[in-house]
């Protein structure tokens, strides 16, 4: 028996652990990948023949003949704030008792906390590739090439990490459950007050103010980018800044809520 | 050496509303090999003194060790030598037992082989073979417990602390826990268990330390506490009020309990029928009277001034396992 474990082979273990548990509440996946799926459709069913193929050289061509390119960014911001379980995966932990028996190991309570962190990352890249490839089967093909759906993915899985901080360090401050799913209620204004159904030019008045102050909006236009209009650099920039920002700002919170709770009282 | 070594541990809370003294003095002795339980209500301060010692809580004041290693100081070596089974320490639900076995052993460092020998003797070793690849919510309250004292035993610790381990148990599976926990005792495992019941106490116990609002208020084995009181216990019975107040008054240093009063003397039975004719004389009537050796009951309410509730339960696993 080796006491000493290495601080990744911890990791790995409540990884391990931690994705045992989601894959035992299969239920618990679908909502957010359903309401991820339904935007896509609904939008495209609803928008797609005002904006789509049929808007070609009219003032509405903002799509460029593919509103499925145009719209499938949404979709996948929605499948990223999936990584908003993290928080509630420790929160069960917390409440359960079961952080404190790994507490009272010597093993690294860094590790406790980033268990749930990492299978936040996969439920991420997992909701986002499968909201992806729903877009492929209905007809996304990204302007700059299938390279653009690598773009689409890394800057939904910055953001979704930015959610899972956010769940994490609200999970741990609340300290219950419904503390954490409270970063869900951030879904509203992230996707609403941004470019969502049409581009920022086409907006007016304070939905324009608010979408500039949206980091969301930086994060769909930088997806659009390599949709709908080829390679940006300097909004595929701001959509990763902002993305970055956003992941670190709450990370740092997360970390900050974490030390606090683990430190003995 | 010292299994754990507890002197003048203090606890303080506090918060923007309220100052709470948890802990106000504890100290204590465990030699190695013995179980050593800690008596007391809820709200006494036991559990705050195991998460102390088995450092999940900083210590306000006072010192403790644990084999001779600073539990402040060195609370990393302290996790290593100890196993823990607290009342607020969880189960994985979704998990099966052998699943939480493994991981568990995973982490303690065994490898994925050792691992899994270590998971068939545990689960062996609690019980639980049978139910090992159902999930855990599926399981029993008892079974429950017994898995969590498995997991507590991966490591082979030298000291095990377990706070109120048969709490909202039934009486059998309580007997079974007390069984494992004095079989593990016989195999060198020193134990520290708190509880509320004072059977429990005096069945698993071979050290008794009785906590109060924080302090510790007697400490010895069960005989010496007993024998501490004094004699006997005399409890006399009253139908009424004025006969109760008018015996206080004729009787000396007696223990009110509702209608009762105790008296604690050597050789009570030869002294009912004195004190008996004293009442009588005096116009008293008294409902019933019975001597007994004190029990720990008594000790408490000694010691504390009040009686420890919530025993009955206990005395039905005692009977339960005479049949």
């Amino acid at each position: 028996m080796n006491q000493n474990r290495s601080f990744i082979v911890q990791l790995q273990i409540l990884t391990k652990r931690m994705l045992l548990r989601v894959i035992r509440r299969p239920l618990a996946e679908l909502p957010n990948l359903i309401i991820s799926a339904f935007f896509l459709f609904v939008y495209d069913g609803a928008l797609g023949g005002v904006f789509g193929g049929t808007a070609s050289g009219t003032p509405f061509d903002f799509a460029k003949g593919n509103f499925i390119n145009f719209i499938l960014p949404v979709s996948i911001v929605s499948a990223s704030l999936s990584g908003a379980a993290s928080g509630i995966y420790l929160v069960e932990d917390i409440e359960s008792g079961v952080f404190k028996r790994y507490q009272s190991m010597p093993i690294s309570r860094w590790a406790i906390i980033l268990a749930p962190m990492n299978v936040g990352a996969l439920r991420v890249l997992l909701q986002s590739g499968l909201i992806l490839l729903i877009g492929i089967i209905i007809g996304a093909d990204p302007v700059v090439g299938n390279i653009g759906f690598l773009v689409v993915l890394s800057v939904a899985f910055i953001w979704g990490m930015g959610f899972a901080g956010y769940s994490v360090a609200a999970g741990i401050k609340s300290g219950s459950s419904q503390g954490a799913q409270a970063a869900t209620f951030l879904f509203f204004p992230a996707i609403f007050l941004a470019p969502t159904f049409v581009p920022r030019e086409a907006l007016k008045g304070w939905l324009e103010t608010a979408a500039a102050y949206n980091p969301t909006t930086y994060v769909i236009e930088a997806m659009r980018a390599v949709m709908v209009d080829g390679w940006e650099l300097d909004v595929l920039f701001r959509g990763y800044l902002a993305a970055g920002l956003f992941a670190a700002l709450t990370l740092t919170l997360a970390v900050i809520s974490a030390r606090k709770a683990t430190e003995k009282a | 050496m010292l299994a754990v070594d507890v002197k003048n541990i203090k606890k303080t809370f506090i918060s923007k509303q309220d100052t709470v003294e948890a802990v106000k003095d504890v100290s204590f002795q465990v030699k190695q090999g013995e179980i050593f339980g800690l008596l007391g209500p809820n709200g006494a301060g036991k559990s705050t003194t195991i998460l102390m010692i088995t450092t999940l809580l900083s210590i306000t004041g006072g010192k403790a060790s644990v084999l001779g290693i600073d539990v402040a100081t060195k609370d990393k070596e302290v996790r290593k030598k100890i196993g823990v089974a607290l009342q607020d320490t969880g189960l994985d639900n979704l998990l099966t037992g052998k699943e939480l076995f493994f991981t568990t052993c995973r982490l303690w460092g065994y490898s994925k082989k050792d691992s899994e020998v270590r998971t068939n003797q545990l689960l062996e070793l609690v019980g639980l073979s049978e139910a090992a690849d159902r999930r855990v919510k599926t399981y029993s309250g008892g079974m429950k417990r017994r898995l969590d004292l498995g997991l507590s035993l991966v490591h082979s610790p030298e000291i095990l602390f377990l706070d109120e381990p048969t709490t909202g148990l039934d009486p059998g599976s309580r007997r079974v826990l007390w069984d494992e926990i004095k079989r593990l005792r016989d195999n060198g495992v020193t134990i520290i268990l708190t509880t509320q019941y004072l059977e429990e106490a005096d069945e698993l116990a071979d050290r008794i330390a009785i906590i109060d609002e924080g302090l510790v208020v007697a400490e010895g084995t069960s005989d010496e506490l007993k024998a501490g009181i004094g004699g006997d216990v005399i409890t006399f019975v009253f139908e009424t009020n004025d006969d109760l107040e008018n015996a206080k008054n004729i009787l000396k240093n007696t223990v009110q309990e509702k209608n009762e009063l105790r008296i604690t003397v050597e050789d009570g039975a030869s002294k009912i029928p004195g004190y008996i004719k004293d009442l009588s004389s005096n116009g008293v009537e008294v409902s019933s009277v019975s001597a007994s050796k004190p029990t720990l009951d008594d000790v408490f309410l000694e010691v504390t001034g009040y009686r420890l509730e919530g025993s009955e339960d206990i005395k039905k696993v005692q009977e339960e396992s005479k049949r």
